[in-house]
């Protein structure tokens, strides 16, 4: 659905060949997103790369957490990072929350890349149809519903103690009070508040 | 937009993704621990943000339903069950909104 709205919204603004290119390279629908609106109302170069360097950023902190899980080899996890977006990391955390101690590591690995493909081919499908012309206005307003739903159902697996579910109420909080005072680092606050909120503290 | 920029931007994501993935050595046990109360806590606030329409605005009664209603889903630690609730709520928050 996201990808069918990102086609309809960029190949007016990209052109057909460089919407495509920009789902199968950049494979990120936030940062996608952005980038269209940028374009669209003549944004430079530089805004751009800052905007891309911004939105990644939270993706360092997902791959320190899934990193303390991986086994493979430096080329498998050079693979799998492709496929390192907010939903997939959901994904593999909450998988590797409910296996055996020994098999977490390959269960995240696995996890990890078969919601990643998934995604990125109906990612590829959505884009395509939206560039052919699908649209889904009708239901525009419930794909806003989407992600807040499915970001709150992946706190719930992942928050494993006790602790986790004071540490994800306070980053909401901090999250809240960040996207209010300074709504332009609105989709960065997450990341910063999930970093401040894990450090304090010991667990048992 | 030039090919160029755009391959720009791909290797900046990739390059994200990538640096704590492959550079990364294996954490020690503390600071695996701290990294384990990463997730729940980046969720739910990636949960918060998108409440949060770009000029600090709230979601309208649907989306605001919608998430209340996974909420409410949460004890039961079900991705299921958390889409069922945000259905539900959706669809109360756009009947009473």
């Amino acid at each position: 659905m996201f990808g069918t709205l990102y086609g309809a919204a960029a190949r007016g603004i990209l052109g057909v060949p460089l919407t495509l290119l920009s789902s199968v390279i950049v494979y990120s629908g936030a940062l996608q997103f952005a980038m269209v609106a940028l374009l669209g109302v003549g944004t430079a170069a530089l805004p751009l790369l800052l905007t891309a360097l911004v939105l990644n950023l939270r993706h360092v902190v997902l791959g320190a957490a899934l990193r303390a899980r991986f086994e493979s080899g430096a080329l498998g996890r050079a693979g799998l990072a492709f496929f390192l977006v907010d939903e997939t990391f959901g994904f593999a955390i909450a998988a590797g929350n409910v296996v055996d101690p020994a098999a977490v590591g390959r269960t995240t690995e696995r996890t990890l890349l078969v919601a990643g493909l998934t995604l990125y081919v109906a990612w590829l499908v959505g884009t395509l149809v939206g560039i052919l012309g699908g649209g889904f206005t009708a239901v525009e307003s419930a794909a806003g519903a989407i992600f807040p739903v499915l970001f709150i159902g992946l706190a719930s697996l992942a928050a494993t103690r006790r602790s986790h579910v004071v540490r994800a109420l306070a980053a909401a909080v901090l999250t809240a009070l960040v996207a209010w005072l300074l709504p332009g680092l609105r989709m960065l606050a997450p990341v910063v508040a999930g970093v401040l909120v894990a450090l304090p503290g010991r667990e048992p | 937009m030039s090919p160029l920029l755009l391959l720009t931007i791909a290797l900046i994501t990739y390059g994200s993704r990538a640096a704590a993935v492959v550079l990364l050595p294996r954490p020690g046990a503390r600071f695996e621990t701290m990294l384990s109360r990463i997730p729940a806590a980046i969720f739910a606030g990636l949960a918060t943000a998108t409440l949060i329409g770009e000029g600090g605005t709230l979601a309208g009664p649907p989306i605001l339903g919608a998430a209340a209603g996974a909420l409410v889903a949460t004890p039961a630690r079900s991705l299921l069950l958390c889409l069922l609730g945000g259905t539900l709520g959706y669809a109360l928050g756009a009947l009473l909104g």
